[in-house]
């Protein structure tokens, strides 16, 4: 099944890694995937977003006008692009940076104070993990828990232990936070 | 080999290398600059030479060098570039020499935006320099397509001595999808004489000039061969799909990115029963006239220009082959913004329905 995700955030938050990430672990579960960035021309600080589609066979249009998750890394990510999740999506939002009140009832909302969380961790970087982590929680059906972890044992193959065992605390963090707001 | 997901740019460039490219200069612009980047560390892995220049008119001007050595070399750009490498690419299909040039558009005049946009169809399929010559223009849309066009580019351009343009949108420069590479090319080099300065075949070797000028009777020769190269190009070279056209009351046109939109879009038109076809040009020079040739005209209600350029710039082919036997619309964006499925949808529906009136 088709399935789109916008991910939003400001340079430097890891919108295009999280992006990528999950398009190549798409890919390597098999499926069809496309991840296209959108940046203007700052170096870093300036709105990011990127937009990934998965589906089970060839992907024809990466484009959409409205996408079936959403995850909003800050404030003006959640202002400009909270009314273009589908009715019925999932919207993942870092509430350490989303400050207003996230008003839409028509969709499931998975609130993670993901900078706060990564913070505590042990590193900042690892907050748009967390926020994969709530997709797959959520229930989104984009990728599997299972192939995300088998995806960044792959990306922190090089890195030190403790690395890659942050990742996967982060991405488990998320997780729970995902399934909370299923429960809710 | 297993399809790997990749950037755009970056499958252009090992497409290139796999069809023997071996020569690369580039100057910065954006959306391209994974090319040059991609090669930077690529080429010289395979012997090649990637150079960045100090400018565009440098660098068209080092690959007219590359070319006339027998390399095969390329050059990419964006809009801005791409006009200041006119001058070279003009000069290319003068002397006769085989190259291949990529443009991934953004949005113009003038500087523009860095944003994807589809705003040199013109400039590339009427009159790519000056002197009035023509160049094959491929526009693919998916990066498998991007990867195929590439690897073949410079069997054309070698074919016709003459250089070869491959025009994409920035949306596919920087879109990440699954492409599948062919193998390492080992390009025949038979022939290759009548241009290679560095080559002798037997006693034939053509001793070339690279700043010609010709005598006013010969230069009118040359002109006459190449009309005659272009008139072989529209019998043997065109590239189209044709999408759900039999039994089409609306036939929408697009290339590059916006045909795979409009495609989305005339899918849901489908399943709402009505009957949209789509043409989408792989060639945009030579234009598939045929396509336009061959509909039936007593079923077609109307043609829709669907492309990211204001004011539209494909009409015009579209136009002469129509000529008047439908109406022709133009749904169009520009300047960086980009179609949506739904933003396709409704144009073509508001058509149809105006049409029912």
């Amino acid at each position: 099944m088709k399935k789109s995700l916008v991910i939003s955030g400001s340079g430097g938050q890891g919108v295009m890694s999280a992006g990528i990430m999950i398009a190549q672990t798409a890919v390597d579960a098999g499926k069809c995937a496309t991840f296209l960035p959108e940046y203007g021309p700052e170096q870093r600080g300036g709105s990011a977003k990127c937009t990934v589609v998965v589906n089970d066979t060839e992907i024809i249009s990466p484009l959409m006008a409205k996408c079936d998750t959403l995850i909003v890394m800050n404030e003006q990510a959640y202002a400009k692009f909270g009314k273009n999740l589908k009715s019925g999506g999932v919207m993942i939002a870092n509430t350490s940076r989303v400050t207003s009140e996230i008003t839409r009832d028509d969709v499931t909302v998975v609130r993670v104070p993901a900078d706060d969380i990564a913070v505590e961790l042990g590193n900042i970087k690892c907050a748009n993990i967390i926020l994969i982590g709530a997709l797959i929680g959520a229930e989104a059906g984009i990728i599997t828990e299972e192939a995300m972890l088998a995806s960044l044992d792959k990306k922190f193959a090089s890195k030190k232990k403790e690395v890659l065992a942050l990742n996967h605390a982060a991405l488990k963090k998320g997780v729970e936070y995902g399934r909370q707001a299923l429960k809710a | 080999m297993a399809k790997i997901l990749m950037k755009g740019n970056e499958a252009i460039a090992e497409a290139a290398v796999r069809a023997g490219c071996r020569f690369f200069a580039g100057y910065p612009i954006t959306p391209q600059n994974e090319i040059p980047e991609y090669l930077s560390w690529r080429l010289p892995e395979v012997g090649g030479v990637f150079v960045q220049g100090e400018s565009e008119v440098a660098s068209v001007n080092m690959v007219y060098g590359a070319a006339a050595s027998g390399c095969r070399a390329m050059t990419s750009s964006s809009g801005p570039g791409i006009s200041l490498k006119a001058e070279g690419i003009s000069y290319l299909a003068g002397t006769q020499l085989p190259a291949v040039i990529v443009n991934i558009s953004r949005g113009g005049p003038g500087l523009g935006s860095i944003q994807p946009a589809q705003q040199d169809y013109l400039q590339a399929t009427k009159a790519l320099g000056h002197g009035g010559f023509r160049v094959m223009v491929f526009a693919p849309a998916t990066l498998q397509e991007a990867v195929d066009v590439t690897y073949n580019a410079w069997e054309y351009a070698e074919r016709d001595r003459n250089p070869v343009m491959i025009l994409m949108d920035g949306c596919l420069g920087s879109i990440m999808e699954q492409v599948e590479f062919p193998e390492m090319k080992e390009p025949d080099r038979k022939g290759t004489h009548a241009w290679d300065l560095n080559r002798v075949e037997g006693e034939k070797r053509s001793a070339r000039l690279l700043l010609p000028y010709f005598p006013e009777a010969l230069l009118e020769v040359k002109n006459k061969s190449h009309k005659a190269m272009i008139e072989r190009w529209q019998k043997n070279d065109v590239q189209v799909e044709e999408f759900m056209l039999e039994d089409a009351e609306y036939v929408a046109v697009a290339y590059g990115i916006s045909a795979r939109v409009a495609k989305e879009a005339i899918l849901r038109l489908r399943d709402e029963g009505h009957k949209v076809g789509l043409i989408r040009p792989i060639t945009l020079f030579p234009f598939p006239k045929e396509s336009f040739q061959k509909l039936n005209y007593e079923q077609v209600k109307g043609i829709i220009d669907i492309e990211l350029a204001i004011p539209a710039q494909m009409h015009d082919d579209i136009a002469l082959e129509v000529l008047g036997r439908a109406p022709i619309h133009d749904y169009c964006r520009s300047g960086g913004m980009l179609f949506d499925d739904d933003g396709i949808y409704n144009a073509v529906k508001k058509i149809i329905d105006g049409g029912a009136k």
